[in-house]
């Protein structure tokens, strides 16, 4: 059976601050100001924050990309870009200012006594040298052993991150190891000198969530072990409930509020903290609107005044405009900085999710009283239909099935998710249905018609104007060397779908402002736009065909939080407005959950489970699934660290003997197993 | 928290200030000015009582969306960047003075360039100031042979090299993009590009003419290989990017696909091919003319080299002139496409 791991993480939050109100700072960073010249032009990437770390705490940075959370923490390592310097400021580190180190000062600092993860394991490993060299060359280096002694140091520490076999490990390369397994080297290189702080910038963000789960425990093991301090830098509020005693909120490069977890995320004084947490899909009710924060982060080449995030927030104040505010103390370990908090300033209360926050207990959650139940409406209309769907890639003996045996049908109207972690193929399915992916067994119908394989040409007009797709990552899907006009109208000039110049510009105007963006944006290239405002480009780009079916593959995976909402919110409201059906493919639950009709769960290549999104959450049956679940992040620090764990293990399955199958084992909702599973799962079910 | 009240006393507090702005003087009237982030008429903080300083502002959504991201424009970084390299720059207009040069040389100078009236008393002349690069083996007026020459080699030389990178662009792009058309385009590469080139140039020379026409479409149909490989390379990088399939999504053919998808990222690479072709192609057509595959009776850079060096050392500025000028172009054409690459390199835009 599948095991299960218990969290024994749960804190006192109470009387971890008042150990570290009892303590001096470790390292005091104070008034820092980070100045970098890019393009002839002065871009100020952190104005004149502070910050006190103290001595075996866990502090989470988070923030949107381009808060400055990155060069902030850099500053600590001496690993600025080139172009960039400190330029106001100290931070006092064993009584000298790290601020005025030489490239020689830092060699006795950094890998040694301050250390740092970065996102991408592969990146920070050598791919021609073996895991066993790397390894050993830091505890040479820095621990000063050599010979027999080295060799047995690195198999202690490759032990100490949870890598079995270690003599044969040694000998390996970077290749030969999982994403997860990667990232845990990296770890044990930056602890193998046994630093005193931890800056881990991503960690996880490139890893599933079961590995994510695994890679924090791994790093909060390694923290008691040695006492170190760790500074998390995050965009993921589901990681920071999880590790962090303390937490500070970046915007425009500084810190705008910073406490306790607990203070932070239950009683948020910020406005930005505010939007921050309710942006949350977790905490959104299904079918109404999430409170997104609109527009865009401040570009940093412009000067600042008053408070940055002013423009985009619905309780500014006149001064807010005006006047940087101060540093505003609400208990001993929180302040904030918000003109909200001065007496003069009006009462504003905080909005309704964070009270959700924290009566959350995400299991059980409001029903949407308009949802669709597919199977319970005689009148459904099969829009898409996968039939026994196979895509293989290569030939011969490098031939790999992404997908096999795939079946599900799409009803008009309804959002059909199809969840899974990388590599599982839920892209491969997507891909197959707007027919970018040839099939290799199996078909795909569209209104009853197939249009998989080779088909007539007015069927594949017909074909590309009724589907479309949108891409997860904003920045690769739009063609950089173009006009945004050009890019949303290229649909239109395809098939020729327009009258004459003017009506075709007016359809691109209208494209533009149904998804948000101003009717001017198309004279301007793709570069000038933020992460959201590209995501939303490429969204009139494929509304401009007039679809009935879109596939909108993991649409808000490469976008900040804070734009999420704004996304998931017009991807409804186009629901809505256009009778849209979609297939959200993504790797995330609790998005899913908030967005979605009925999940399907894809784990290599195979559709384990589908059923209804609520019923999915309150019934999982596949081991799989609940693995799955188990692992969905949640934002309230004690609900997060007090989560258990499903380990999924595959080897569970007898398939050699009996062969499994897919049953429906309520109405719609299907499982995948052979019928001694099967069974098991009717008495779960009470049956 | 938008409710009708704060509207109210968001008029309140906003009203007096809108009257008030005239009084400033210093209310900004240039609307493309960069302005930080707020209101343009909130000046500070003295302007504005207390109370009002604390009273909820106007939420504007327009103001939200605002870009916040800057105006940056590749191609124009390319040339701000390229017009620092000041050597490049001043080889880049020599250059091109040069090249006009090429044809008032003729008008200024006193002889025409076939005339010899007296061939066998002005045989191989030195400079001096009735010649004024002397005479040739004929008699001839080397002044106005160099500059014909130039033009003429430098015409073919943009010519040629205008058709190899044009085909050689148009066959690697279909090269790299059309998976199933890959085997076919590398086993015909190798098959071109197996054979030494001079021995196509051989054979055509000796079979269909050696003409500057002939010659020069020689060179085109021989030399697109490395172009075409070069693009075909590039192409890899770009062709599977999310970009491309959306575009394949929306039914764009592959012709478009091409231009307009994947070309404009090669325009850069595209210029310092043909940058560094230019040089090339001269100093390729020195080389054929010098083995004789190529007609003497129109004179060219090639010619007249060719024709220097058989009596090398007597009369050795008949060398000098032509090889000081190849060698100029060559040099500027390899200094104005390296500056040009370094300029297009987007890290260089800093």
């Amino acid at each position: 059976m599948s095991e299960t791991v218990m969290n024994t993480n749960v804190v006192d939050f109470n009387e971890r601050a008042k150990r570290i109100l009892a303590q001096e700072p470790i390292l005091s960073a104070r008034h820092v100001e980070v100045t970098f010249s890019l393009r002839g032009k002065k871009l100020t990437a952190i104005r004149r924050t502070s910050l006190d770390l103290y001595e075996g705490e866990t502090l989470a940075i988070v923030g949107e990309s381009g808060s400055g959370k990155s060069v902030f923490t850099k500053c600590f390592v001496g690993m600025l870009d080139k172009n960039g310097s400190i330029t106001n400021g100290s931070i006092m580190y064993e009584g000298e200012d790290l601020a005025k180190y030489t490239e020689k000062d830092w060699l006795k600092i950094r890998g040694k006594k301050i250390a740092m993860v970065t996102q991408d394991p592969m990146t920070s490993l050598n791919p021609l040298k073996t895991i066993g060299y790397q390894i050993r060359e830091c505890v040479e280096l820095h621990q000063g052993l050599k010979g027999r002694e080295a060799k047995e140091e690195v198999y202690r520490i490759l032990k100490a991150v949870g890598i079995p076999e270690p003599e044969r490990r040694y000998k390996q390369y970077p290749h030969e190891f999982s994403g997860g397994m990667r990232q845990r080297v990296v770890i044990a290189i930056a602890v193998a000198c046994r630093p005193q702080i931890l800056i881990c910038d991503e960690p996880t963000t490139a890893l599933d969530v079961t590995i994510q789960a695994q890679i924090l425990d791994l790093i909060r093991r390694l923290q008691k072990e040695q006492n170190m301090t760790i500074i998390y830098i995050t965009h993921d509020l589901g990681v920071v409930a999880n590790v962090a005693d303390r937490v500070a909120v970046m915007y425009g490069g500084q810190i705008i509020e910073i406490g306790m977890a607990n203070e932070v995320f239950f009683n948020p004084q910020h406005p930005y903290t505010w939007a921050l947490l309710s942006a949350l899909p977790q905490l959104g009710v299904k079918g109404e609107k999430l409170p997104a924060i609109d527009g865009t982060p401040p570009s940093l080449f412009n000067k600042i005044e008053g408070d940055a995030f002013a423009p985009r927030n619905k309780h500014a104040l006149n001064i807010d405009f005006l006047e940087e505010p101060p540093t505003y103390e609400v208990t001993g370990t929180h302040t904030v900085k918000s003109w909200l908090h001065d007496p003069r300033a009006p009462k504003v209360e905080p909005p309704q999710a964070i009270k959700r926050l924290s009566e959350m207990d995400l299991t059980s959650k409001g029903t949407d009283p308009d949802a669709y139940h597919p199977h319970l409406d005689p009148n459904r209309e099969t829009l898409i239909e996968v039939k026994n769907l196979q895509v293989t890639f290569g030939t011969g003996r490098r031939k790999f099935v992404a997908v096999d045996d795939v079946n599900f049908e799409i009803y008009k109207g309804e959002t059909f998710a199809l969840v899974g972690e990388s590599g599982s193929g839920k892209t491969t399915i997507g891909r197959a249905i707007v027919r970018i992916n040839p099939v290799t067994k199996g078909e795909v119908l569209f209104k009853g018609e197939r249009i998989s394989g080779k088909i007539s040409r007015e069927m594949d007009t017909k074909v590309i104007r009724s589907i479309q797709m949108i891409f997860q990552d904003p920045m690769a899907s739009l063609n950089e060397r173009a006009k945004v006009d050009y890019i949303v109208s290229e649909g239109l000039i395809n098939y020729h779908l327009y009258k004459d110049d003017h009506d075709r510009q007016d359809k691109v105007r209208k494209a533009l402002q149904e998804v948000g963006l101003l009717a001017e944006f198309s004279s301007r290239f793709p570069h000038e736009f933020s992460g959201g405002q590209r995501q939303r480009i490429g969204i009139a780009r494929s509304l401009i065909m007039e679809p009935e079916f879109i596939v909108a593959d993991e649409p808000i995976s490469a976008l900040d939080v804070s734009i999420r909402a704004q996304v998931l919110n017009l991807l409804n409201d186009l629901k809505k407005s256009r009778g849209l059906t979609y297939l959200f493919i993504a790797h995330d639950l609790s998005v899913v959950r908030f967005i979605s009709d009925r999940i399907a769960v894809i784990h290599k290549g195979r559709i384990v489970e589908l059923a209804e999104a609520e019923e999915l959450f309150a019934h999982p049956l596949h081991p799989y699934t609940k693995a799955l679940l188990s692992a969905v992040p949640n934002p309230n620090p004690y609900v997060e660290r007090s989560k258990k764990l499903v380990v999924y293990d595959p080897s569970i399955h007898h398939y050699e003997k009996e062969k499994p199958q897919w049953v429906e084992i309520l109405p719609d909702h299907f499982v995948y197993g052979n019928t001694p599973e099967i069974d098991g799962y009717r008495k779960e079910l009470g049956q | 928290m938008h409710t009708q009240e704060t509207k109210k006393t968001v008029q309140e507090a906003e009203a007096p200030v809108v009257n008030k702005t005239v009084d400033y003087g210093k209310v900004d009237t240039n609307p493309d000015r960069e302005r930080p982030m707020g209101r343009a008429y909130l000046k500070s903080r003295s302007q504005m009582p207390e109370e009002q300083l604390f009273a909820f502002a106007e939420y504007n959504a327009q103001e939200a969306e605002k870009i916040g991201y800057s105006n940056y424009s590749y191609w124009k970084s390319v040339w701000a960047n390229f017009l620092k390299n000041k050597l490049a720059v001043i080889l880049g207009i020599a250059f091109f003075l040069m090249f006009i040069f090429t044809f008032i040389a003729s008008a200024i100078g006193k002889y025409d360039i076939y005339m010899a009236p007296d061939p066998m008393n002005r045989m191989y002349i030195s400079p001096n100031k009735e010649f004024w690069f002397g005479t040739n083996a004929i008699g001839q007026d080397y002044w106005a042979q160099v500059w014909y020459a130039t033009r003429a080699s430098i015409l073919l030389a943009v010519l040629v090299s205008l058709g190899q990178i044009a085909l050689g662009v148009i066959i690697g792009l279909v090269w790299g993009y059309v998976r199933k058309l890959d085997r076919f385009f590398t086993e015909l590469y190798n098959l071109i590009d197996n054979v030494p080139t001079i021995i196509y140039m051989t054979l055509i020379a000796l079979m269909v003419g050696k003409t500057m026409l002939t010659m020069g479409i020689a060179m085109i149909a021989f030399g697109w290989l490395a172009t075409a490989r070069n693009v075909r390379n590039l192409v890899f990088m770009y062709r599977d990017r999310e970009y491309n399939l959306a575009s394949r999504c929306l039914g764009t053919k592959l012709g478009r696909i091409l231009s307009r998808n994947i070309f404009p990222y090669l325009v850069s690479v595209i210029i310092l091919r043909l940058a560094l072709a230019i040089p090339m192609t001269i100093a390729y057509e020195v080389t054929l003319t010098y083995l004789g595959l190529m007609d003497i009776m129109v004179p060219s850079l090639g010619n007249l080299l060719s024709a220097a060096s058989a009596v090398f050392p007597r009369a050795a500025y008949t060398l000098w002139f032509p090889a000081a000028i190849v060698s100029f172009i060559s040099i500027t054409f390899y200094l104005v496409g390296n500056a040009f690459s370094d300029a297009c390199d987007p890290r260089n835009h800093v």
